[in-house]
């Protein structure tokens, strides 16, 4: 609330906090630091030791230009991690949105019907644990292409946390709500968007976390068998030229961007629902 | 006069998973008027809150239903709002949120500033101004069910439905609150059903308080009008003289639940010995100087030696309490007051007549007039004070204690106050209190007096607070004053249990009136499991001086607590049809054209006289010999209506045939 109150010369005041807020997460801070010094220190004397892999200090010297100081460079085929990242996030986001638009209203309607929950559940109980590339072939059948078909893994992999997340969500409602929908004789419409969507919202953003993770999981591995663009596919073309050093440095923006993708999902869960 | 809700022989029935049934009501009719505000209270899994949801449309009965102003109740809706017991507010709106969805999709058609306006008036009602904007949980609990008070009247309900309202809340803030609510409901004159578990939160809040009964196959058990005046505050309602009469019902209907259901875990069967019926018997008793009979025939064996081995003596906290328990056969026999026996048998209280016998007076005498110490300061020291004071002081309503409306004590009070030209239902005002409770009465200022049997007159006395005006020694000495009571039905299944009890009882009383033995039964009656109260308080009459109070000295009144000498325990049935009368005279019963039939079957006097030749006593014969009161008005038996017909004052009086002919008890 204070800062609220004096955010007028918030520059001033932002730089004064900067040392106080060092001094006072010094702990915090300094641990992952190093943490990471001690694993990179570890990678490079295991990269000496067995002179299979490069070491942390030889894959930036491999990297260092053009890959690591220009992201979004561009020259004929050959494409920056910026913009090879960005093309599998459009496929993720493309199919990871028809995954959370079509889970969260499967999963409503199977958590809200008993008998349909019990119809449907055993199959997809098993569809929930075919691995995402063992789709690739029927995918790659269906659209010919491999644009689409790594729409569809994503696709195919995100929906089953979000549904069944969604369904326990219905299925946990307090009747308590119920019953002042009904009291209040709200139609389906209101109760649907006023009553059954909201309180719903913890469970499915519990879905859509787990999605984005597997999604994501998905997209790399599908983009390493069959792709054209794409991190995946950036990694495979790498490895098939010897380049272990961009190899190593795809995976960490692999992982960041993961990580990154969490996060979004968590903060958006807490704007949509502050109060739980 | 059509009724705003009708709740009209509800069963509801849950079909069990394993094929079965479970009734939970059963028979529920139950009729609300316009503003009313009625309690539903009883143990858990009496179906209450099943009730409840019958009403607000949430649950349908299996049979019967419920019509609201002349509609049936098919389905939920606004016009029967729910404060749920867990709030029910949605956590992802805040307060002001909460009210507006309710007012919103119920009052669409009137415009927004309207509807706005309402929901403000709403919040400022329960006092959330400063949280409107707060959700709902960085609420307490008491604020939460604040909000969903604020929801349910904001929608304006026709009927307000309140399932535990205040139950999950810590005793300050339910204290808060119940206050609250007591103003808000007086100040909407809005009907309400609650359903609660808190005796003295339904006591402040009700008109009525529908008690149930136990489930499975739950039922209306008693329902108890709530006479305070309106509009409520706690310490007001308290300090009322009835209160702790009305809480004190309450509490024993359900502590009587409470037992039923642990009886109906352990099913007791009669047990027979000794060639007789049954001798585990439960007898009923409440704790007075005169219960001496059956806790020495108990105490001292007269019981067992007459084979009755397992003799429970149950104590009762009112005569009501005895009357209840005897009609519902919870108790095999009971000490009664002398008139109750007569008008269970012609239909009191708006029951139908239900049959009972007497075969003996287990006492005569033993009560008193209590009036304030006040009044005496003020110089009333005799009937004709008093009704001298009446008259000076006609602003002020005096009310007069009496234990119950067919007791001794009622019937004599009010002749006396008759007597000296006082009108019992006019001048006065009389309120049923139990014994036990006189004192507390009296020191509150509730009461200006009472009538009772000791030790609950020589109490008064002893702590300063009242002086006796008159006992029953001046008015009629030797009345019959309690009976053993038992039901004809349980009579004719039990002859012989019932003559080995009459014997027993009949060898106590001696014993009770032979003066050497008094030390000793003092000390059983002191006992906490009987009356439990000071020696002191029990001696004066029973073996000192009895003291009035009246700063004179204390007289010596051998007879004033009568159990044996001068055939005490033979039930004279000209005595009980000078009791009639006066049932009669006050209303309180019709006096039957067919008294000789009624008196006939009412005095089993063929038990007595078996008993008293059995035991070894002088019998005694029925005799129609004319006696007097106090005030030397002859009764003559054999004349009773013009008797009656002679009082100058009285209330309604009805006589008429009571027909006991289609109720046929079987015999064993």
């Amino acid at each position: 609330m204070a800062t609220r109150a004096d955010i007028s010369n918030f520059p001033a005041t932002f730089l004064a906090n900067i040392p106080t807020y060092f001094q006072k997460n010094a702990r915090r801070l300094l641990a992952p630091v190093i943490a990471l010094v001690v694993a990179l220190a570890l990678w490079q004397l295991f990269a000496q030791i067995t002179q299979t892999l490069p070491g942390p200090i030889q894959v930036v010297q491999d990297t260092w230009d053009p890959l690591i100081i220009n992201p979004f460079y561009v020259e004929g085929e050959d494409k920056g991690l910026g913009w090879q990242t960005l093309a599998s996030l459009q496929r993720v986001a493309i199919g990871y949105s028809l995954a959370a638009v079509v889970g969260i209203l499967v999963g409503v309607l199977i958590g809200a019907f008993p008998l349909l929950y019990e119809a449907v559940d055993p199959m997809f109980q098993v569809l929930r644990t075919v691995p995402p590339l063992a789709w690739l072939p029927i995918a790659l059948a269906i659209f010919k292409n491999s644009g689409p078909a790594g729409i569809f893994i994503i696709f195919v992999t995100a929906i089953w946390p979000i549904v069944y997340n969604t369904a326990v969500g219905v299925q946990q409602m307090p009747q308590d709500y119920k019953n002042v929908a009904k009291v209040l004789r709200l139609s389906s419409r209101e109760y649907f968007f006023d009553i059954l969507l909201p309180s719903i919202v913890p469970y499915m953003f519990t879905g859509l976390k787990l999605g984005i993770g597997l999604a994501w999981l998905a997209i790399v591995a599908a983009e390493m068998l069959r792709g054209d663009t794409g991190i995946g596919f950036f990694i495979w073309n790498s490895y098939n030229s010897g380049a272990i050093s961009e190899v190593i440095l795809a995976l960490i923006y692999i992982g960041i961007v993961g990580f990154l993708l969490d996060k979004l999902v968590g903060f958006l869960a807490t704007l949509v629902s502050s109060d739980k | 006069m059509s009724f705003f809700v009708e709740v009209d022989h509800i069963d509801r029935v849950f079909e069990l998973p394993n094929g079965g049934q479970y009734i939970a009501l059963k028979n529920i009719d139950l009729k609300i008027r316009q503003g009313e505000f009625v309690s539903l209270i009883g143990h858990s899994g009496c179906g209450k809150s099943t009730l409840l949801n019958i009403l607000a449309g949430l649950d349908r009965p299996t049979n019967g239903g419920v019509v609201l102003e002349g509609r049936e109740v098919t389905q939920p809706g606004p016009d029967r709002m729910v404060v749920f017991q867990n709030y029910s507010l949605l956590p992802w709106l805040t307060v002001q949120q909460n009210i507006e969805l309710a007012v919103n999709k119920v009052m669409k058609n009137l415009p927004k500033a309207e509807r706005d306006s309402i929901v403000d008036h709403h919040i400022n009602l329960v006092g959330l101004r400063h949280a409107v904007h707060k959700k709902p949980k960085e609420l307490s609990g008491g604020m939460k069910q604040r909000v969903a008070i604020a929801r349910a009247l904001a929608i304006r309900p026709k009927l307000l439905l309140l399932d535990e309202p205040l139950g999950a809340l810590d005793a300050l803030t339910r204290g808060n609150l119940q206050e609250q609510l007591t103003q808000i409901c007086e100040e909407s004159q809005i009907t309400c059903v609650m359903v609660t578990h808190d005796v003295d939160e339904a006591l402040l809040l009700s008109d009525r308080i529908v008690m149930m009964t136990n489930g499975p196959e739950a039922q209306i058990g008693q329902i108890l009008d709530v006479p305070f005046p309106h509009p409520r505050k706690r310490l007001e309602v308290v300090n009322h003289p009835s209160y702790y009469a009305l809480r004190n019902e309450i509490v024993y209907f359900l502590n009587q639940q409470k037992r039923d259901k642990k009886r109906k875990s352990k099913k007791v069967a009669a047990i027979a010995r000794h060639g007789l019926e049954k001798v585990n018997l439960d007898i009923g008793f409440v704790p007075l100087t005169d219960c001496a009979p059956l806790v020495v025939a108990k105490e001292m064996g007269f019981f067992a030696k007459h084979g009755l081995e397992e003799v429970t003596l149950s104590r009762e906290p009112s005569w009501k309490a005895v009357l209840e328990g005897m009609a519902s056969k919870r108790l095999d026999a009971a000490q009664m007051v002398a008139g109750m026996p007569l008008a269970m048998t012609l239909g009191f209280g708006g029951k139908a007549p239900l049959p009972m016998v007497t075969s003996l007076v287990l006492s005569r005498n033993g009560n008193a007039i209590t009036l304030d110490r006040d009044l005496f300061d003020q110089g009333v020291r005799s009937l004709e004070d008093f009704a001298n004071h009446i008259k000076q002081t006609p602003d002020i309503t005096n009310t007069l204690g009496i234990v119950h409306a067919t007791s001794m004590h009622n019937l004599m009070l009010r002749y006396w106050l008759a007597a000296g030209g006082i009108n019992p239902d006019q001048d006065v005002t009389l309120s049923v209190i139990p014994p036990a409770q006189m004192i507390s009465n009296l020191i509150a200022n509730n009461i200006a007096g009472y009538c009772a049997g000791e030790p609950w007159n020589s109490r008064a006395v002893f702590e300063g607070q009242g002086v006796i005006v008159a006992t029953d020694l001046d008015i009629w000495a030797g009345h019959p004053e309690k009976v053993l009571g038992v039901q004809e039905e349980w009579a004719n299944q039990h002859p012989r249990t019932y003559l080995a009890m009459v014997k027993a009882l009949l060898e106590a009383c001696e014993y009770c009136d032979d003066r050497r033995n008094r030390e000793e039964i003092l000390q059983l009656l002191c006992k906490p499991e009987y009356i439990g109260s000071a020696p002191e308080y029990t001696r004066p009459g029973f073996i000192d001086p009895y003291s009035y109070g009246m700063d004179e000295e204390p007289r010596s009144l051998l007879r004033f607590n009568q159990f044996y000498v001068d055939s005490s325990n033979y039930p004279q049935p000209s005595e009980s049809l000078w009791i009639l009368t006066q049932l009669a005279r006050w209303g309180i019963t019709p006096f039957p054209k067919n008294w000789v039939e009624i008196l006939q079957r009412t005095h089993r006097l063929d038990v007595y006289r078996e008993a008293a030749q059995q035991v070894g006593l002088p019998p005694s014969e029925p005799h129609r010999k004319p006696f007097q009161l106090f005030d030397e008005v002859v009764f003559n038996p054999d004349d009773p209506i013009s008797y009656l017909n002679n009082f100058a004052i009285h209330n309604t009086i009805r006589i008429e045939e009571i027909s006991l002919d289609s109720i046929t008890t079987v015999a064993a």
